[in-house]
């Protein structure tokens, strides 16, 4: 199980990367982008699952003394957690970036913001 | 003390509590910042002092009450403390910087500031990989933010490209943790060891892209662009605090990762930070625009400090001090030169020369560039002296020589901005002189020496500021408001003070040397007397200068030797500089010193881990193949200040273009440097063979054919200087082949050369020099029969030139005397002949001197010139007192050297009693000779006087042209291709071969670093595609190596 | 054509990198560790039954404000830019009016969807959810509303106040841990309380409300900046 999501995961990230290198349209990068972190997630949450585990969640079917042999790691979906709302900030704000870019030139091919270089 | 997690906190309050304030309160908000990065600086103030003077241990500081790895938590160590003190300062000027475009953008843009600040510092303090990460993006994002404060249009787009890039990044950096995580079960950096990354599956694999992340956050080659973008369109004062802040605290993120990894990931982060210190500095060559410059520098030596990162094993106990030093020169220099960047309206580096006419601002610039690029006395020198030491003592030979290369390409763009700066037209634009950016470079000019002074007291090998000598020459900083002629009588005095409190330390040879410098400097100075006004930075140069000489002939360690050479190096640079068209000469001068100071370094490098002892004697231990090499090095160091042939296209250029009183100081004293190396080199060590060869046997060739080759090429210049300039390079030559002779006389005959090269072409240099003042031209061709009206000059050159040629009854003679002497008892013949052609040949270069300046006819334009201005004749009177003096006596100097070198050279020395020299072939009895040759002088005047009267007066303008006229005037003059004929028969032997071939190299690297800097494309796709494409090549190289 | 197959090329080095880490990957037999700590001691410690907000907000709280930065971050940033451009009052703007279906239905949605997120956050400490799932919820029923009427206006001096106030008393209950408690952001300066009752686990419920208004807010005020630069 734990192999299926990571190769998702893996897969995701490559078809976000290929689409963030390719496409020209500035929305459609960011969007890609939004891919590959979903799948950087994925592939987070996937390890630390372990076969026959549920939830770290403590309740009347998993009480505290035997949590830990009933529950998954909970390390990565703290940090995963942490890793999704950063990727949402920096979605917002590149999406802000690339209005202004629109602003100033009236078009969202990236190729056309190349000022500066060299 | 105050916890450290206060800092953070601190800010956070602030950044928070500004969503408080009414937009209309901007200025309150201003203050809440200001005193927040106040607050936060204080705090890593007082750990620095705890840390430096209770010797404090460091603290850890748990969170939630809960001890590591369950939380996180944070450390405040000595690096981190000055670390955090760094940023947090750094911050606090740049927000003082910054505050007209913070008051305009609002409240939001300050909290930005804020969190940008407070990430840094976050960095540096966690212990906790992924709370790393949560820092770096808050960096990342802060980074994008602040780009908005820039009143580029461009920023924007440079903004969203670094948002673009880092997305990417942190995707592997977060893939990297979770299965570090897996790997090793904790996220702490200090409970994570090398051994689970080795023993788990897939563990190096973490390692590697966690690893491959963070250094990618140091915009590593050529992963760059995203980086040089934000360098070129930021505000200034934002650039300066990224360069300094995100690098300090990425860069100890990165040591963090390598104590993680072990040994193994130490030659990866070598390699990646030798190849991005080169090819950053090789890219920055063809740069115009004064920020992306800067950006490519700071790549650069983020990538040198990667480098030493890497060589954490064999530094040892100086990991710090270099580490730190490197940082503490980058950080005050970046920040300094973006800061003052923002202050100068074109973004074309020679627009810089606006900076003239504000001396404080000059200063600082000139600061900032000796900062980069290491000189003494600042930290980056210490950190590369400490730096070579070790990876010469380790063997990493080929690590050391990148690392010079790189640091040679660097000093050329560096001081070919000041040229720019120092010499070239002001524009229009005025500079504009906000008072919080000039307080923000005051403050990192201050920083910068107080680095250099501290840096000092915490090496191992005394404290450069410490030295007398140079310590007079920096007083002159202060002394620059003082008219020219308190200064020159300050200078005199205190060179002429100096060396009657110490000429009893010095053996024969360094006396004669001490002589020539701290006697025979002030006698050139007294032509400084001519000058009016204030000659604002004439005399610091001149000082440091002679400061170096004096001190580099008092040096008894590698390490002192080596900072006197580099000071008189610069000094000279500086002095060198000053003249008014000497711009492109200067810079090939100092290039050519400096890469000759580093094969010095190197050496002595390479001669300092063999033993501890001080230098003379640590060069007689040497042995085998270190013996061949360390020789090998120096003598080309050395030969290269004395403009050995192949090494000498800078000489002419420099000492024509220099001023009057300046060519004789570097002509008649400073390429005298040279010959003291080559002397302590050669007595320490004697013959060595590199591989099979005999050094000084090619040495002893080198001599004969700058002799030669020098000669030559003056014979066929018009301009006198270089006419002269050129005589120099032949008579170095001279002095190089006496040397290398290897035997008694062989030395003597140097040795007097030193001394008599020393007067005749300081005395040959002020008068070209004043006749050049009068006449208003340096062309031979344009002069003529100035006999008659520059009398005293005409008296000094032809004592001169009789001196150089060796004609009775002057001191020449007795040099060649013991030439013909000392070839007698040597072996080889055949340089021998080509040294003896150039006596002659150096004879027609002088006769043209002499017969086209002052003799044949006089021009109409020089009919009313005065003679040359007193205070430059009384110098040249002096020594043609001098000469004749030692002419008549020159036991006065050689007889106590002739004693001293029987020690080293036991035979063949000269027999010195009474009048008369003996040596084992013949005899020299000078007062003889003087006799002789004054009777025969004195009787043929008198019968020329007799016949005078009946001679027939022929006027000026008695000739008659041929019906041809002549459409260029200068070819009917007589003294325009003088030696036409000659120049047929000889003249292939002075092609510019060697000015092409170092053309052509330096045209190359030009090339190169056009090419490769087409890499940034400036589309975002291409910089991610660099990175990714970077990720795997090193992951290729990492499992195939 | 050449960038595609060059991203294709680089591409698959880096896929050969990934399936080196997916081939060689094998999940533990036990809790590691730190899991095992968290496992073991949160019920005791901490008195939370979720334990990923435990970890969240007290073992790893330096985090959790990191990330709380973030967002306060993105949201300024957001309005630095949008600011530059023009502002259109709400005269100058011709956007097209909502559906009567969309209008209507988001009277009656709103509230309860507000109603859910203050229901996620509250509840953080005992079932999946907490503040930051709970703020998104919050944003997106501000989103409904902003799509239903297009021109309406927030108030961003409430939505500024909001966010600064409870990041301020976020950070002063973090310093309150480093006087009244072990450290910095311990939960222990309220009581644990029982496990599974909704007054339990320290303060952890006081800082997840407040992480849930103030990250409720931050998304307010980006959703209302990038609506406003919708033009027809």
């Amino acid at each position: 199980m734990a192999h299926l999501a990571m190769a998702t995961g893996f897969i995701l990230i490559l078809i976000g990367f290929y689409g963030a290198l390719t496409n020209r349209n500035i929305l459609r990068m960011i969007v890609a982008f939004t891919v590959a972190d979903s799948g950087v997630n994925l592939v987070l949450v996937a390890v630390g699952y372990m076969r026959g585990r549920t939830a770290p969640i403590l309740d009347n079917t998993v009480p505290a003394a035997e949590a830990a042999a009933r529950i998954i790691d909970p390390v990565p979906q703290a940090l995963v957690l942490t890793a999704i709302v950063i990727g949402v900030g920096v979605t917002a704000l590149m999406l802000a970036y690339s209005y202004k870019l629109y602003e100033k030139k009236r078009t969202l091919d990236i190729t056309k913001h190349t000022e500066l270089k060299w | 003390m105050v916890s450290a997690i206060v800092i953070i906190a601190a800010a956070l309050a602030a950044e928070f509590m500004l969503g408080l304030f009414n937009e209309r309160w901007r200025a309150a908000a201003y203050g809440v910042t200001l005193f927040a990065l106040g607050f936060m600086a204080f705090i890593s103030a007082e750990w620095v002092w705890a840390f430096a003077v209770y010797d404090a241990q460091p603290a850890e500081i748990f969170t939630a009450g809960v001890q590591p790895p369950f939380a996180i938590n944070l450390r405040m160590g000595f690096p981190e403390a000055a670390l955090t003190l760094l940023i947090n300062l750094t911050g606090l000027f740049s927000a003082l910087y910054l505050r007209r475009a913070l008051l305009e953008k609002g409240r939001a843009a300050m909290a930005v500031l804020l969190v940008f600040v407070m990430a840094q510092n976050g960095i540096v303090l966690t212990r906790d990989i992924f709370n790393l990460f949560v820092f770096f993006e808050l960096a990342v994002i802060a980074t994008g933010g602040l780009m908005l404060l820039s009143e580029d249009e461009r920023a924007v787009a440079a903004g969203f490209k670094y948002l673009i890039v880092s997305q990417v990044i942190s995707a592997f950096l977060l893939i990297g943790i979770i299965f570090s995580y897996h790997a090793t079960g904790v996220l702490n950096f200090d409970l994570m060891r090398p051994e689970h990354f080795a023993a788990a599956q897939g563990g190096a694999i973490a390692f590697f892209l966690m690893f491959i992340a963070v250094v990618a956050e140091l915009k590593p080659f050529p992963a760059n662009g995203w980086a040089l973008d934000i360098y070129e369109s930021a505000h200034p004062a934002f650039a300066g605090l990224f360069s300094v802040a995100s690098a300090a605290a990425t860069l100890y993120a990165v040591d963090k990762l390598l104590v993680l990894g072990g040994p193994a990931w130490l030659p990866v982060a070598t390699g990646i930070g030798v190849v991005t210190f080169i090819a950053a500095n090789l890219l920055a060559l063809p740069q115009r625009n004064d920020r992306r410059l800067l950006g490519y520098s700071s790549v650069a030596q983020i990538g040198l400090i990667l480098a030493v990162l890497g060589q954490r094993d064999i530094l040892g106990d100086h990991y710090f001090f270099v580490a730190g030093g490197l940082i503490a020169a980058h950080a005050a220099a970046k920040a300094g030169l973006y800061w003052l960047s923002g202050l100068v309206a074109s973004r074309d580096i020679i627009g810089w020369s606006t900076l003239r006419g504000h001396p404080v601002l000059i200063f600082a610039f000139v600061s900032f560039i000796a900062l980069l690029t290491g000189l003494p006395p600042f930290p980056g020198f210490y950190a590369k002296w400490e730096l070579a030491v070790a990876l010469a003592g380790s063997g990493r030979y080929i690590l050391l020589a990148l690392i010079l290369i790189g640091a040679l390409i660097e000093a050329g763009y560096l001081f070919r901005w000041l040229g720019y700066a120092l010499k070239r037209d002001k524009p229009s634009e005025e500079i504009s002189c906000d008072p919080s950016a000039v307080t923000a470079i005051i403050a990192a000019l201050a920083a910068g020496w107080a680095f250099a002074y501290l840096w000092g007291d915490l090496s191992a090998h005394g404290n450069i500021l410490h030295a007398v000598p140079l310590l007079f020459a920096l007083s002159f900083l202060l002394l620059d408001w003082l008219p020219a002629w308190v200064k020159n009588t300050v200078a005199i005095v205190g060179m002429v003070g100096y060396f009657i409190l110490n000429y009893t330390d010095y053996d024969p040879l360094r006396l004669i040397f001490a002589v020539i410098i701290l006697i025979g400097g002030p006698v050139i100075l007294l032509a400084s007397y001519d000058a009016h006004g204030r000659r604002i930075g004439f005399y610091p140069s001149a000082m440091l200068m002679y400061a170096g000489l004096t001190q580099l002939i008092g040096a008894t360690d590698f390490f002192s030797f080596f900072v006197a050479w580099e000071l008189l190096t610069v000094g000279s640079y500086f002095l060198i500089l000053r003249g008014k068209h000497s711009e492109p000469h200067a810079l090939s001068y100092i290039i050519f010193s400096l890469g000759g100071a580093f094969l010095i370094l190197t050496g002595f490098a390479l001669a300092a881990t063999v033993s501890p002892l001080p230098m003379f004697e640590a060069l007689q231990h040497l042995t085998g193949e270190t013996a061949g090499w360390v020789f090998l090095l120096l003598a080309v160091g050395f030969m290269t200040k004395t403009a050995a042939i192949g090494l000498h296209i800078w000489l002419p250029g420099a000492h024509a273009e220099a001023e009057t009183d300046v060519s004789p100081m570097v002509s008649g004293i400073l390429l005298k440097a040279g010959l003291y190396g080559l002397m302590v080199l050669m007595l320490a060590m004697g013959k060595q063979r590199f591989y099979g060869i005999d050094i000084v046997h090619v040495m002893l060739w080198v001599g004969a054919l700058s002799a030669l080759l020098g000669n030559l090429m003056a014979i066929f210049e018009e301009d006198a200087k270089r006419l002269l300039a050129y005589s120099s390079i032949g008579q170095m030559g001279y002095a190089l082949f006496g040397l290398a002779l290897m035997n008694h006389l062989g030395w003597v005959m140097a040795l007097m050369f030193v001394i008599n090269h020393y007067i005749y072409k300081s005395m040959l240099f002020l008068s070209a020099g004043g006749v050049a003042k009068r006449t208003g031209t340096r062309l031979m061709y344009k002069m003529g029969g100035l006999i008659t009206l520059m009398p005293l000059s005409f008296i000094a050159v032809l004592i001169g030139i009789i001196a150089v040629s060796g004609v009775p009854p002057l001191s020449g003679f007795g040099g060649r005397w013991i030439f013909y002497n000392a070839i007698l008892s040597a072996e080889h013949r055949l340089p021998m002949v080509i040294t003896f052609f150039s006596g002659p040949i150096a004879f027609l270069y002088l006769f043209r001197l002499i017969h086209t300046v002052f003799l044949g006819q006089l021009k109409d334009e020089n009919r009313r010139i005065k003679e040359a201005p007193f205070w430059v004749i009384l110098p040249q009177m002096l020594y043609v007192g001098l000469l004749m003096a030692f002419a008549i006596v020159p036991g006065l100097a050689l007889r106590r050297v002739d004693t001293y070198l029987n020690q080293f050279f036991p035979e063949g020395g000269l027999n010195w009693e009474g009048i008369t020299i003996t040596s084992q072939f013949g005899y020299w009895s000078p007062v003889s000779i003087m006799i002789i040759v004054c009777a025969i002088f004195g009787s043929l005047f008198a019968w020329l006087m007799f016949i005078n009267r009946r001679a027939q007066k022929v006027k000026q303008f008695n000739i008659v042209f041929a019906a041809e006229r002549p459409y260029r005037p200068e070819t009917t003059h007589f003294a325009w291709n003088f030696f036409a004929p000659y120049r047929k028969a000889l003249g292939f032997l002075v092609q510019p071969f060697v000015t092409r071939f170092w053309e052509t190299i330096a045209d190359i690297l030009h090339t190169a670093g056009d090419i490769g800097r087409r890499l940034y494309t400036g589309n975002p796709q291409t910089y991610a595609l660099h990175f990714l494409a970077f990720v795997v090549i090193v992951y290729f190289f990492w499992t195939g190596g | 054509m050449i960038r595609k197959f060059a991203a294709l090329l680089i591409l698959a080095g880096i896929a050969a990198l990934f399936m080196e880490l997916l081939f060689t990957y094998q999940p533990d037999p036990e809790l590691n560790t730190t899991a095992r700590y968290y496992a073991d001691r949160t019920a005791a410690d901490i008195g939370a039954a979720n334990i990923v907000t435990a970890i969240v907000v007290t073992y790893r709280g330096l985090d959790t404000l990191g990330e709380v930065t973030v967002l306060f971050l993105a949201a300024a940033i957001v309005g630095l830019v949008l600011a530059q451009g023009r502002r259109k009052t709400a005269k100058e703007r011709a956007v097209t009016p909502a559906g009567e279906l969309l209008a209507t239905g988001s009277l009656f949605l709103a509230p309860l969807i507000m109603l859910l997120g203050v229901y996620v956050f509250v509840n953080g400490h005992l079932t999946p959810g907490g503040g930051f799932q709970g703020g998104a919820i919050i944003a997106s029923g501000m989103l409904l509303m902003l799509l239903a009427d297009p021109l309406k206006h927030f108030s961003h001096r409430l939505i500024a106040m909001v966010e600064a106030l409870s990041g301020m008393i976020y950070v002063a209950i973090g310093l309150l841990g480093i006087a009244l408690a072990g450290g910095f952001l311990d939960s222990h300066i309220l009581p644990n309380g029982e496990l599974g009752a909704l007054f339990s686990a320290g303060a952890i419920p006081l800082i997840y409300a407040l992480i849930g208004l103030k990250v409720g807010a931050e998304f307010s005020a980006i959703l209302a900046d990038l609506s406003g630069t919708e033009e027809l």
